[in-house]
């Protein structure tokens, strides 16, 4: 029973899915809003199993004494704290915006611009063109990079000035200005779409032959494992 | 003295890492910006709306990332407000109302507009899919109040407003996949107009849909808002970001460069 009815909910709700996508029938389109409503009552739920997965977690962690528990003390605090001024009035209580926003986007926006910092660093270690591929990679994503911004152009086209012939406003080197931003814009209009386009076919085909098999019950590794 | 320059203690790339980005914000330089098609065509769809037109605008960002998305947010809210096209806001991140509202009221304050006539902030409901799915149906179901608790049909500018036909266009300021979302769900199930603005990191995947035309108009991150700031003539957080943004790009190459300067140096001496 535990496995029989959810692989039989999933069988009928599947269907009843694809076909509410080809039916304009209203009776089609009603049972299409009800499930919708039902998705947004139960997704909620995933916050609650969230937050226990959390607790639990953490709580593990203070009793096995693993290392750098003490900072698991830290996230009860930081929930509890939440919890007791923001459940009762809602995010928009006083104390809550105030932790908000000296707390949490300070932390956030600091752990992200580490990366800034860490970023630089590995490119001037790691980024090398040791072979054909990691230097193709290495010049793709300079010319992006450069092309990004609008310093880019600017040192292009203080580049080609020095070329011969480029103080003749009819020479070739006059067509290539701005060229930094050209480069980049052709990387992603044609190489990059290319290949993304590959990925998103493979992806979704995937995803429709995984769904099949779900909805169908071949596949059943996300009802887990045991009986 | 090679083997020492490849060695760098790292805390001097910090140092540098630092410098280019305080200087150019402290001292601005007003570089030249071309702005691309993709912006362009976000900036011409606006500018073609009659006035009282609506756009939804989803921001799906955190406190993380806000340094992007939160620029491209301001000119496009300036557009609006200017132009008396009405804006409705909503999240699909839980960590992100905050934040969304208070700019919100922000440039709303900056350009008179009024909430509940000019704009509304509808705050964060869980369940992506859910919520983007519910809203073409019936916008009531999956918000029965705004941000601020009122019941989204006393609100005026909501009257005339049941799901996305009578939203002209989403705009998903972004900093992950979401976009992929809105454009999967509410523009192939309900034909919703969609356009984008990132974070630069992930405009290469938004490719596709702005060539297959899924995507009316794309803003890339600080390079995308200062073109739409441009366009306003409003220079503002993205130039400013654009300019440090620049700098530090400029770095990283240089360190790169020199990298593999060093390093095949160093490959010849050693064969």
């Amino acid at each position: 029973m535990k496995r029989q009815v959810p692989l039989a909910l999933c069988f009928l709700f599947g269907i009843a899915m694809i076909f509410t996508q080809f039916s304009p029938h209203s009776y089609s389109q009603d049972v299409y809003k009800e499930v919708i409503n039902w998705g947004l009552i139960i997704s909620p739920f995933a916050l609650v199993l969230a937050v226990v997965t959390l607790i639990q977690t953490h709580a593990t962690r203070i009793r096995l004494r693993t290392e750098h528990w003490q900072y698991s003390l830290i996230v009860f605090a930081g929930m509890i704290v939440m919890v007791l001024f923001g459940v009762p009035d809602g995010p928009q209580n006083p104390i809550v915006v105030w932790l908000y926003d000296n707390v949490q986007v300070p932390m956030d926006a600091t752990m992200f611009s580490l990366l800034a910092f860490f970023i630089a660093s590995a490119a001037f270690r790691a980024f090398r063109a040791r072979a054909f591929e990691a230097t193709l990679l290495l010049i793709t994503a300079m010319f992006v990079m450069i092309g990004n911004v609008p310093i880019g152009d600017l040192v292009w086209n203080k580049l080609i000035f020095w070329i011969p012939g480029a103080d003749n406003p009819e020479s070739w080197v006059n067509s290539t200005a701005d060229g930094a931003s050209w480069f980049r814009q052709w990387i992603l209009d044609i190489p990059n779409t290319a290949a993304r386009r590959g990925i998103i076919l493979g992806v979704s085909l995937g995803v429709i032959s995984q769904s099949i098999r779900i909805i169908l019950g071949i596949e059943r590794s996300y009802l887990g494992g045991g009986d | 003295m090679l083997e020492k320059f490849m060695n760098m203690d790292r805390r001097i790339i910090f140092i540098l890492v630092a410098l280019v980005v305080i200087i150019p914000t402290l001292i601005p330089i007003r570089l030249p910006i071309t702005v691309s098609e993709p912006t362009q065509k976000l900036y011409d769809f606006i500018e073609e709306l009659p006035s009282g037109s609506t756009i939804m605008m989803a921001f799906d960002y955190g406190p993380s990332s806000l340094a992007e998305p939160e620029p491209m947010a301001k000119a496009v809210m300036q557009h609006c407000f200017s132009k008396g096209v009405k804006v409705i806001g909503m999240t699909l991140y839980p960590n992100t109302p905050t934040l969304a509202d208070k700019l919100m009221r922000k440039i709303a304050a900056e350009n008179n507009a009024v909430y509940g006539e000019d704009y509304v902030f509808l705050g964060y409901r869980p369940g992506a899919l859910q919520v983007i799915l519910g809203m073409g149906t019936d916008i009531s179901s999956v918000f029965e109040t705004d941000y601020q608790k009122t019941p989204i049909t006393e609100i005026s500018m909501m009257e005339n407003i049941t799901n996305y036909d009578q939203i002209d266009l989403l705009l998903d300021l972004a900093s992950g996949s979401s976009t992929e979302t809105w454009i999967i769900y509410a523009n192939t199930r309900y034909g919703l107009k969609i356009a984008a603005g990132v974070t630069a990191v992930i405009i290469a995947q938004m490719y596709p849909y702005l060539q297959s035309g899924q995507l009316i108009g794309l803003m890339p991150g600080y390079l995308g808002a200062a073109q739409y700031e441009k366009l306003l003539n409003a220079h503002g957080d993205g130039t400013v970001g654009l300019n440090t943004a620049s700098f530090a790009h400029l770095l990283i190459i240089v360190l790169v460069i020199l990298g593999n300067v060093a390093f095949f140096i160093h490959r010849r001496r050693e064969a």
